[in-house]
């Protein structure tokens, strides 16, 4: 068994020796970055992948427990850290490195903010079509560690789907790469799978490739609001028929009046883009099913379109709610699912947001009572219907009573054998991961 | 190890029809679709999960390696048995186990062959989208390993990008699911580690596919083009514009010649180069999308532009593409694939190269491949029967690897590195990048057992290997 105490002191004169003004002591600034309550004792920021190594050899041969920090916006996720002794900011990592428009391609650095990236690939009429919440402060790199999705997955696919190449620091200060600038690639092991939503245990991303999509021509939404029944069956024509929209949210009452829209027991969300005549095209014909259900629809286009889907990609995430669940379960399951869920909150003080097409069910409670009761339940829900549920927020104290991840996976024993085999002492986000990995 | 006992073993757990030893049954096992050769000790058929777990723990006891096989139809010699051992064909494990329209999802066996999974849900408006050009014989199995693309994988995506859940069978015989029925599943992505890790990891027994609504509307056109560079320009071009084709195929002139040799359909032969863009969607997306092709490429000087108007000229437009591959025979008695990709950006240069490597070796490269994804296949046309001529073409196929990678591209975009490129993931992988692969083959696999001496730049150990020219099926295409 190793020490687990760290002399901060010496760690910090080491590394100030490598980096000089960039690590930073002063209690402010560490409490801002305390993980579930947990204070680090010292914050760096490296400037290039050199120092990032340099610092983690340090780490790693002193014991320190190390996290990564992008925008800090993902840091609810996983369960409390084990250890926190120092953060690492990718904040000096903040470039696009390049921009291959005509391959639809982007390599960017892990410390860029989502919306500057996106302002720069707007201006070549091109985006990620990855919508994560607060994209002001999200970053590139804890977008892909968290593998955290938006809305359109369904049409454009999830973080694993759109990364194709990535640049990685292990836990020993080793630098390696995987993937690369090709949309179809299959030399070596898929390793940049593995890194995506790995929550920084497996060794820090400094550098991640990209497909990018081409911005449509243009964009609109038709809401239908009605009964949670009337939205199941509207859902099922719009899966049987052989339109393609971009994404199928469903939403509560308070959700859709915090969007801006007439609340409703349910609101579906249809969100269709592309050519004009593609989008007029799902207008009419959502339009009609939804006449169909006996449901009422509205079409909202530019700000209204941006509002409601800002507020459902944000959902969850930001003014974060004490308790947030995510359940993921097949696409047709969504809306049995959400009945359950319903019937057992009983108008209770539960929100939710669910992506009918790719099957995630994001659940909010206004108050930290419900987890010890409402977990299992849910955990066992998923389950019935072969997917699982996590614990995405949640207060410390309540987080330490739980794995947020819920049962161990039945791989988890190869998912320790890889944890060792990059990161064998746990430096990296220890206690964080699934069953403490 | 004691190879009587371990017969006995394997016979007692499969049957003795499933285990063959004999040089005339082991014989069809000891090629792919590769150059490579290598004579099985013995091939084991499990028929179901179990049997292949103790298979698994039968090889492992008597310490050999153990070699998976899907269809056979790969094309790097990834089920060649380079180091001896026991084979395990999964061709028994042929069962659609179940199919769940709602959810869009099929259970299935990794012998189920490609193409029987989109006929068993064609008729209720579904397909699976990886659509390798083997795919009438090619296994879901052989797939996974793989992580095979296809011509129509540039909209839809890879194996990868359709497979949610694989049962495997680890290296002590446990048996284990990785993924599930749903994505984002607690934990590391080993299902997305585990696919297109070429039969090095463990071995498939059950997997779980994502199926594709059909799409309402399918639009094809095919483009004549006086000059390659017009051609691979308009390829740029298409998907600057944001348009991303269901499928964007080319060919070049020594493959039009092939075909109007081979079997005719009608290409004109003093043409550089052919152009087939399929576009899906709904009607309103193919129609416009059909539109804003046809101009892009009357834009660059195509002679012409000839437009399906129905299935049956759909078929005739793709006849020429799909017969490309076994029309080559008509120019040469043997030729070479390769398999790199470049960014769709660097097309034109990198044909060019292509040109300047033929001419500097004189040998003819006829390239037929996915445009819209950069994924390259240039076929060497050589004659096996004259001496030192594979040699060359060897030479002349490691030079367009280069090529590739030195515009930023990568050595293999569909076919894997298998025996064929292990030499050459070095050109794109340091030590430490390899190093960390090796560390989840170890976390997986610790002995090293399965599928060794593939995709890692070891030397081969034992068995002796020989090359021979590719047995393709009949009828397959690439």
């Amino acid at each position: 068994m190793r020490d687990l105490t760290i002399d901060a002191d010496r760690l910090a004169r080491e590394l100030g020796g490598m980096l000089g003004a960039a690590v930073q002591r002063d209690p402010a600034s560490l409490r801002a970055h305390a993980v579930d309550g947990l204070v680090p004792q010292i914050r760096c920021a490296p400037k290039d992948t050199d120092e990032l190594c340099a610092i983690l050899r340090v780490c790693d041969a002193s014991g320190a427990a190390v996290i990564p920090w992008g925008g800090g916006t993902a840091m609810h996720w996983g369960n409390p850290p084990s250890r926190a002794d120092v953060v690492i900011s990718l904040e000096q990592f903040n470039r696009l490195v390049e921009h291959d428009d005509a391959n639809l391609t982007a390599t960017v650095q892990a410390g860029m903010r989502v919306a500057a990236l996106q302002e720069l690939l707007g201006g070549r009429h091109q985006c990620l079509a990855i919508d994560p919440p607060d994209p002001q402060h999200s970053t590139i790199g804890g977008t892909a560690a968290a593998n955290i999705n938006g809305p359109r997955r369904m049409a454009y696919g999830g973080v694993r789907d759109l990364v194709i190449g990535m640049k990685m620091v292990l836990a020993s200060g080793e630098p390696i790469k995987a993937g690369g600038k090709v949309v179809k690639n299959v030399a070596g092991y898929d390793m940049c799978k593995l890194f995506v939503g790995s929550l920084g245990t497996l060794g820090i991303i400094t550098e991640v490739t990209f497909k990018m999509t081409p911005l449509p021509e243009t964009a609109g939404t038709v809401v239908a609001r009605g009964s949670l029944a009337q939205t199941a069956s509207l859902i099922e024509a719009l899966f049987g028929s052989v339109l393609t929209p971009a994404a199928v949210t469903v939403v509560d009452g308070r959700v859709a009046a915090a969007a801006g829209l007439q609340p409703a027991e349910a609101s579906v969300a249809v969100w269709a883009e592309g050519f004009t005549e593609t989008v007029a095209r799902h207008v009419r014909d959502v339009q009609a099913m939804a006449g169909q259900s006996g449901m009422t629809t509205e079409v909202v286009h530019d700000i209204g379109h941006r509002r409601l889907w800002e507020t459902v990609r944000d959902f969850g995430a930001v003014g974060a709610p004490p308790v947030v669940f995510r359940l993921t379960v097949p696409p047709a399951d969504v809306m049995p699912v959400l009945a359950v869920v319903c019937r057992l909150s009983d108008g209770g003080a539960l929100r939710y947001v669910a992506h009918a097409g790719t099957g995630t069910v994001w659940l909010a409670f206004d108050t930290p009572a419900p987890v010890t009761a409402w977990f299992p339940r849910l955990a066992a829900l998923a389950q019935e219907y072969h997917g699982h549920a996590v614990l995405a927020a949640a207060p410390p104290e309540v987080k330490r009573t739980v794995d947020v991840w819920g049962p161990s996976p039945q791989a988890l024993g190869l998912m320790q054998e890889l944890k060792r085999q990059f990161d064998p002492h746990g430096t990296l986000n220890p206690g964080r991961f699934v069953a403490g990995i | 190890m004691n190879r009587d006992k371990l017969i006995r073993e394997l016979r007692a757990v499969v049957g003795d029809e499933y285990v063959l030893v004999e040089k005339e049954d082991v014989i069809v096992y000891e090629q792919d679709g590769s150059i490579m050769q290598a004579m099985p000790e013995i091939v084991v058929l499990p028929g179901s999960a179990e049997e292949v777990a103790a298979v698994v723990r039968a090889a492992k006891q008597a310490n050999v390696p153990i070699v998976p096989r899907g269809s056979g139809t790969g094309l790097a010699g990834g089920a060649v048995p380079a180091e001896g051992g026991v084979v395990i064909s999964l061709a028994r494990m042929n069962r659609i186990l179940e199919l769940d329209l709602r959810n869009r999802l099929a259970v299935v066996e990794p012998g189920v062959i490609n193409q029987d999974v989109t006929k068993a849900v064609a008729a209720d408006g579904f397909f699976y989208a990886p659509d390798p050009s083997s795919q009438a014989a090619c296994s879901i199995g052989g797939n996974i390993a793989n992580n095979s693309g296809g011509p129509h994988t540039l909209a839809y995506g890879v194996t990868t990008n359709h497979v949610l859940g694989v049962e495997v069978v680890l290296d002590d015989g446990r048996v284990v699911w990785l993924g599930g029925q749903v994505p984002d599943c607690a934990g590391y992505d080993l299902c997305g580690a585990f696919v297109g890790s070429e039969g090095t990891v463990g071995i498939v027994t059950k997997a779980v596919l994502h199926l594709m609504r059909s799409r309402e509307s399918v639009r094809t056109l095919l483009a004549i083009f006086d000059r390659m560079d017009a051609a691979t320009q308009t390829v740029v071009d298409i998907t600057a514009a944001g348009i991303v084709p269901a499928a964007l195929e080319m060919m070049d002139r020594l493959t039009i010649e092939a075909v109007e040799t081979g079997a005719p359909v009608g290409y004109p032969r003093d043409a550089d180069a052919v152009l087939l863009v399929e576009l899906e969607g709904v009607r309103e997306f193919t129609e416009r999308g059909a539109r804003e092709v046809h101009e892009i490429c009357m834009h660059h000087g195509a002679r012409q532009v000839r437009v399906a108007q129905d299935d049956a000229e759909r078929l005739r437009l793709w006849k020429g593409r799909k017969g490309a591959f076994g029309a080559l025979g008509t120019l040469a008695p043997n030729y070479y694939v390769q398999d790199g990709v470049v960014p769709r950006s660097r097309l034109p240069e990198i044909m060019r190269q292509i040109a300047t490597i033929s001419a500097r070796y004189h040998l003819r490269i006829a390239n037929v491949f996915h445009a819209g994804d950069g994924n390259l296949h240039p076929n060497i046309l050589f004659d096996m029967r004259t001496p030192g001529e594979l040699d060359k073409v060897i030479a002349a196929g490691e030079d367009i690897l280069r090529a590739c990678v030195a515009v930023g591209g990568s050595i293999t975009g569909e076919h894997g590195i298998g025996l064929e490129k292990k030499a050459y993931i070095g050109l794109l992988f340091s030590d430490a990048d390899l190093n960390a692969m090796a560390k989840v083959r170890k976390a997986f696999d610790p002995d090293g057992r399965f599928n060794p001496a593939k995709m890692f730049p070891t030397p081969i150990t034992c068995a002796e290997m020989r090359r021979a020219p590719a047995k393709i099926p009949a009828g397959l295409w690439i």
